[in-house]
């Protein structure tokens, strides 16, 4: 029953009550009553004619940057005894200092400006209006309205920089780059001999073996260097990346995602960047800076949703130029193997980074004997998984998200797959 | 502040009823009340806001009736504006919660605009125990159905601005 109707519902009784029983001292406790109505009629607002301006500090923070909201509402009519002003916010930003929902009197034609400033983990909101709520000081005339604004804030993924990203595609682009091309020409290293020709620099003449022939003359071959086409693939699925205590690991794997995506494209490769949960969001490949901004744009949307479409893990071959390197970021399903396999088969080199979700929620799940003894048995299902994954051919960095990145980045993923597996047998010699 | 001001007038509103009912022998009912008052208060502690309207209602009926027991009514047009006043900052404390901030001035205006709502209803009944006018009982019906429908008006108007919403 609304406020109003109470009061009306006690004045009809007490009126009813007092002629009934014929009790002047019985009318006389409406009074109050009707005076409060009356009040509330007196001091409500007719119309609201309100503007808001917003001014914010910075429209792309990194996340825990602090942004100040200046905010601005101007009454161009009557005085408004109680404006509750409110600026939504969503949960990914956090409130530091002042205040995003107000209760004030607006007197008539003027301003009131405040401000606060906000933190904020990654992700964009964009802030379209104001909530307002004009009531009489009694709150019986109740007005809402919307005042809109312009503002949006982005807040972008965390960086960990890495330097390099050692991938082997079988097909690479035309244009110089540092992914070795299976091709002889000009380079860096050795790649093998040919007949010498006109033209070729005295200086790559190899006179040791020219000295073995009689009469011919042989040119040392250079293994080209050119950039190559690459896909990543963020895998946003709330079943593997969320967890029953409400954490994710999935802003790991975003981390991964900025880090692998800003060293290929600063080696000049061509990217592309698909992440999927409820939806599919897809960055066309592109090329330097710009191509890097729309990713970091689409990393900060990035979110974990569940979908039917994407029940299993989704990597649409048409959307990747055939054998060009596909980069799966992904806690990994053990139902995902088929498809991966599928694509092995496809002819895809894949590389696979996988933050550890076992590690990842045993850490929160603390140091019971029973939590370990879970730990361990799905560690152990997990590296038969990993297993199967490496005898397909396919590179899996399982990242335990407790070490940095960049330290995970630096171990596996600098040097060819092959060079870090040759270490690994001299050192098991 | 607000907070004290529900406490008192919840309690000056029990006080004043139980004093009318038990002045006049009444001793269930102004036990009654005065647990009633009790409950009011430690629901109102625990945050069970919804309690107040009924309790408010509550209060006025009782009062209205205690009338016809003989109490003072005085008394209970005490009762009546205290548990108004308790029942209005108990929503009103509710608006406060739902902000993080709120102007001083804001509560200011709300206890100006209750103290004017209190005072012109003790100076309303003053008026009445002053000006006595005789009416048959035709005459208080007419009355009374100009007042209901006077009423009635007023909480039309009151609840069609309610449900304007400017967009």
């Amino acid at each position: 029953m609304s406020r109003i109707a109470l009061l009306a519902a006690l004045i009809y009784f007490i009126i009813l009550a007092g002629i009934g029983s014929l009790n002047g001292s019985v009318l006389e406790l409406a009074l109050p009553l009707v005076i409060y109505l009356l009040a509330g009629l007196w001091r409500g607002p007719e119309t609201l004619n309100l503007s808001a301006e917003r001014t914010i500090s910075s429209e792309r923070i990194k996340p825990g940057e602090i942004v100040t909201v200046n905010l601005t509402v101007s009454n161009h009519g009557d005085t408004l005894d109680q404006v509750s002003l409110q600026d939504p916010l969503p949960d990914f930003l956090e409130l530091l200092e002042g205040s995003n929902n107000r209760l004030v009197r607006l007197p008539a034609h003027e301003s009131l400006s405040w401000s606060y400033t906000l933190r904020g983990r990654r992700g964009s909101h964009n802030f379209s209006g104001l909530n307002v709520l004009a009531e009489d000081s009694l709150g019986l005339v109740v007005k809402r309205t919307f005042l809109p604004t312009h503002g949006q804030l982005l807040v972008l993924p965390s960086v960990a920089r890495v330097r390099r990203i050692a991938i082997q595609p079988r097909q690479t682009r035309v244009y110089s780059g540092v992914i070795p091309a299976h091709q002889g020409g000009t380079g860096i290293e050795f790649f093998g001999l040919r007949s010498y020709q006109i033209g070729d620099s005295p200086h790559h003449i190899n006179w040791r073996a020219s000295a073995r022939q009689n009469g011919t003359l042989y040119t040392n071959e250079y293994e080209q260097e050119r950039v190559a086409d690459v896909g990543i693939v963020l895998d946003g699925r709330s079943r593997i990346n969320n967890f029953s205590d409400r954490s994710s690991i999935f802003d790991d794997a975003v981390l991964a995602a900025v880090a692998v995506s800003s060293a290929l494209l600063s080696e000049g490769n061509r990217v592309g960047l698909l992440i999927y949960g409820d939806r599919a969001r897809w960055t066309s490949p592109g090329y330097g800076k710009r191509q890097r901004e729309r990713i970091m744009q689409n990393l900060a949307l990035a979110k974990t949703g569940e979908s039917q479409n994407f029940k299993s893990l989704f990597i649409p071959r048409r959307m990747f130029p055939t054998n060009s390197q596909i980069i799966l970021i992904s806690p990994l399903h053990a139902d995902d193997l088929p498809l991966l396999a599928q694509l092995r088969v496809s002819g895809y080199p894949l590389m696979v980074i996988s933050p550890d979700p076992v590690s990842f929620e045993a850490r929160k799940l603390g140091n019971r004997d029973s939590v370990k003894l879970a730990a361990r048995i799905a560690r152990l299902e997990r590296e038969i998984m990993l297993r199967h994954l490496r005898g397909l051919g396919i590179q899996v960095i399982n990242w335990d998200t407790a070490m940095p990145f960049e330290q995970v980045a630096r171990a596996s993923l600098s040097r060819p797959v092959t060079f870090l597996r040759a270490i690994q047998r001299g050192v098991g010699a | 502040m607000t907070r004290n001001a529900i406490y008192a007038s919840i309690f000056i509103g029990t006080v004043a009823l139980a004093v009318g009912l038990a002045l006049q022998e009444h001793l269930v009912p102004a036990i009654g009340v005065g647990l009633l008052g009790a409950a009011w208060t430690i629901t109102y502690r625990r945050n069970m806001f919804w309690v107040a309207s009924p309790a408010f209602a509550l209060f006025t009926i009782i009062s209205a009736v205690s009338i016809w027991a003989g109490v003072s009514s005085w008394l209970a047009l005490a009762c009546v504006i205290s548990s108004l006043i308790a029942w209005d900052l108990t929503m009103f404390i509710q608006r406060l919660q739902a902000t993080n901030e709120s102007s001083p001035r804001v509560v200011r205006t709300h206890f100006l605009q209750l103290g004017f709502i209190a005072g012109l209803s003790v100076l309303g009944v003053l008026a009445t125990t002053l000006i006595r006018i005789s009416l048959t009982f035709g005459g208080a019906a007419i009355l009374a159905m100009l007042g209901i429908w006077g009423i009635s008006a007023l909480v039309y108007r009151l609840r069609r601005h309610e449900d304007d919403i400017d967009v």
